[in-house]
């Protein structure tokens, strides 16, 4: 199979991401949709581990999934100590800060 | 006789160079040593133990930093230059020169963390809901959430590696290092909880975004060069003319991330508000230390990585200069704030520093360095100052409460002053020895219309910093306005090494100027 | 070519089944024997399935914390299996490197433990 589909699907997944970070309320959401970034990057990676024949992509796929895991747990941990202040996880409730 | 498919050959084991890498292993190890204080010593003596431990880190880190930098020398090199861990990390005379400097903001970091006579910064337990029962019992069995320590050295840490880094895949974890902790600081603060929650809430959504467009970034660089190591993508850029797109995306998506890192327009929303909710230290050491690492990256990234791509990227770095440093200081104008002004006069300074980056020379290279290491200890002692003009219900930082402060204590309000005086870069002071260097390598390098903004936005930046001075000395002060705290001696000596080295680095700059001369150079 | 290379094969199987074997009879006759409600369910866990709340319901704050500390411990041990794939390859540094890193991913789970986070009724 032609490698260049898998980027043109890991490119979508990307701007799905990035879109349904800028669209959507719920914290949980937003960063579900980071995630899926990571995850696009990750599959750019091991295409073009692929592509050009070393292993160099396929090892950065599995430390990337390490950062994740690790961004997972401080995420969640502040998103749920805001809900358990606020009893919200939507980020427009969050609006203390402004001018 | 039963084999398995194992290869005879025994691949050789990676080459590590603990004594280059010391200082970033101490700092780690001294990391893990006060998780284990956390868990293991009473509540009681966790606090000193945890300072003790800390302070010894980052002092003994410095000095192997300081004794690499020195043997290079002896070795009748100019500079040091040694790539260590098989290539991943470059130690060469900027990433020693910036990792001393995080490491004594460090020190002076921990110092204002330290501060217990005004009642601490940090929540007594994170964990407890604002404002319940829970809250008000562990505030009053006078708990204080130790771990603030452990994070802030991982973060060092994280920063450490950040400028030194010279393998993107290193870049981006160490870039997840530094910010993953920062994230939970920027929660932790006492007073004003929510705030501090929302902070910490909107610093860790935007960065988790930004860094998601750094490592995209990387994938397409990966995708262009087939390596991540920074010199096998400059041998690729400098040899082929060939899938461009792959490089230009992935530089911009790169860029992206970085400079989100050091608060640069158009990726700078977040730096008011998380200057604002954070606690006034994490703030301190923030604005700061990752201003340091961050630019220090940057300038590893497309000086050596992407430098023969300079003509693409060069124009963009113009244009984000310009524009930085025009849009903070427009808009510090109108703040009430001082944290909120501080932020976008950071925002402002980003800008200024770009300008030094952006003129892609040796000199460009120590003016920037020598900006990093200014500014970061007059902002490290402003922030440290705002922390100690409090009223009853913690600290007073909307501008109009700091009218006639001046007159009540003259010595901080004079301190506040200086440090003022050193961000507009008024002569004397340290941020005028760094605006010189980096406006004259600009000059250097072609770039009349940037330093023709920069002196613009500099007078601009100079009329709110001359106002709050203004502020503090000749109006009447307001009836039942804040005081000044009398801070424990950590904070007080926190403040007075930012001030000094502000006015030593105003006064008598020429051996750190030398000192950022002879570390201009990067390994390629 | 012969067959030898199966043997390892077999000689694991072999263990596999064994073991499965020995530990339902064992756990068979040795075991006290209390019946009650969870093990009389269709599916059984050791647990009663609690009825499902109307509307989802909430799940509790204390789920999170469990679930972000195994999220954590268990993602570091991806580093593993590389690692034991190339073993034979490299030669004692490896090992070496390797213990480093789980003595340290063990050291959080050492405070973990001590602040009571594996505690559910904490």
């Amino acid at each position: 199979m032609n490698p260049a589909n898998y980027l043109y699907l890991s490119a979508l997944l990307f701007t799905i991401g990035a879109a349904g970070v800028l669209m959507r309320r719920n914290a949980i959401i937003v960063f579900m949709c980071v995630e899926l970034m990571l995850n696009a990057a990750n599959l750019t990676f091991v295409t073009f581990a692929r592509q050009h024949g070393n292993l160099e992509g396929q090892i950065i796929a599995l430390f990337v999934m390490v950062v994740a895991a690790a961004e997972v747990v401080v995420g969640l941990a502040i998103i749920v100590t805001m809900q358990r202040t606020r009893r919200s996880a939507s980020v427009d409730d969050a609006h203390l800060l402004k001018y | 006789m039963i084999r398995l498919a194992a290869s005879e050959t025994l691949i050789p084991a990676p080459n590590i160079e603990y004594y280059e890498l010391s200082p970033i292993l101490i700092v780690f190890g001294v990391g893990v040593l006060a998780v284990l204080v956390e868990a293991f010593l009473p509540r009681a003596h966790r606090l000193h133990a945890q300072l003790a431990l800390c302070l010894t880190g980052l002092v003994a880190a410095f000095v192997v930093v300081c004794t690499l930098t020195d043997e290079a020398q002896e070795n009748a090199r100019a500079v040091p230059q040694k790539v260590a861990a098989e290539g991943a990390v470059a130690i060469d005379g900027m990433t020693l020169f910036l990792q001393g400097t995080i490491l004594l903001l460090g020190v002076v970091a921990v110092l204002l963390l330290a501060e217990r006579r005004l009642g601490g910064e940090f929540a007594a337990s994170a964990a407890t809901v604002p404002g319940s029962a829970a809250e008000k019992e562990t505030t009053r069995l006078g708990w204080v959430q130790t771990e603030i320590y452990p994070l802030l050295m991982f973060s060092i840490g994280g920063m450490l590696i950040f400028p030194a880094a010279n393998d993107l895949l290193l870049m981006f974890v160490a870039l997840e290092v530094l910010s993953l902790p920062l994230y939970l600081l920027c929660g932790l603060a006492r007073r004003r909880r929510l705030l501090s929650q929302e902070a910490a809430l909107k610093y860790f959504l935007l960065g988790a975004f930004s860094s998601a467009f750094f490592l995209y970034g990387i994938a397409l660089l990966y995708g262009y060069a087939g390596s991540v190591r920074l010199s096998d993508i400059n041998a690729a850029v400098s040899g082929s003319e060939d899938n461009d797109a792959l490089l230009l995306i992935g530089m911009a998506l790169l860029a992206v991330g970085l400079l989100f890192k050091v608060g640069a327009v158009p990726f700078h929303a977040w730096t008011p508000d998380v200057y604002q909710g954070a606690p006034t230290p994490v703030t301190a050491f923030m604005a700061a230390a990752t201003k340091v690492a961050a630019f220090g990256a940057l300038l590893r990234v497309f000086y050596v990585g992407l430098g023969g791509a300079k003509w693409d990227w060069h124009p963009m770095f113009w244009g984000v200069a310009m524009v930085t440093m025009l849009f903070g200081s427009l808009v510090a104008l109108v703040q009430t704030d001082v944290k909120r002004m501080l932020a976008y006069s950071s925002i402002a300074h980003a800008g200024f520093i770009l300008v030094g980056l952006v003129a892609t020379n040796a000199e460009g290279l120590s003016a920037t360095m020598f900006y990093l290491l200014a500014y970061g200890f007059s902002t490290i002692a402003a922030f440290a100052i705002i922390s100690l003009v409090r009223d009853g219900s913690g600290e007073a930082t909307h501008l109009s409460q700091w009218a006639g402060l001046g007159r009540r204590s003259p010595v901080v309000a004079g301190m506040f002053a200086l440090l003022l005086l050193a961000f507009a870069g008024i002569p004397l002071t340290s941020g005028f020895t760094a605006k010189f260097a980096v406006f004259s390598a600009s000059a250097s390098a072609g770039g009349t219309p940037l330093i023709v903004v920069g002196v613009l936005s500099s007078t601009v930046a100079a009329f709110f910093y001359i106002r709050v001075i203004v502020l503090m000395f000749f109006s009447a002060p307001v009836t039942d306005g804040p005081r000044v705290a009398v801070p424990s001696l950590t904070t007080a000596l926190a403040v007075w090494i930012g001030v000094a080295v502000t006015v030593f680095l105003g006064v008598l700059p020429q051996p750190v100027l030398d000192l950022a001369d002879n570390a201009s150079f990067l390994i390629s | 070519m012969d067959g030898n290379v199966y043997i390892p094969i077999a000689v694991l199987a072999a263990l596999g089944f064994g073991f499965a074997a020995f530990s339902v009879v064992t756990g068979a006759l040795t075991g006290p024997k209390r019946y009650n409600r969870a093990k009389l369910d269709a599916y059984e866990c050791g647990i009663e399935p609690t009825p499902q709340p109307v509307g989802g319901g909430r799940v509790s704050v204390k789920y999170y914390t469990i679930a972000m500390l195994f999220i954590i411990f268990d993602i570091e041990i991806i580093f593993l299996y590389p690692w034991a794939v190339t073993f034979d390859s490299f030669g004692i540094s490896i090992l070496v490197e390797m213990a480093l890193f789980i003595v340290t991913v063990f050291v959080p789970l050492i405070y973990v433990w001590r602040r009571g986070g594996l505690d559910w009724d904490h």
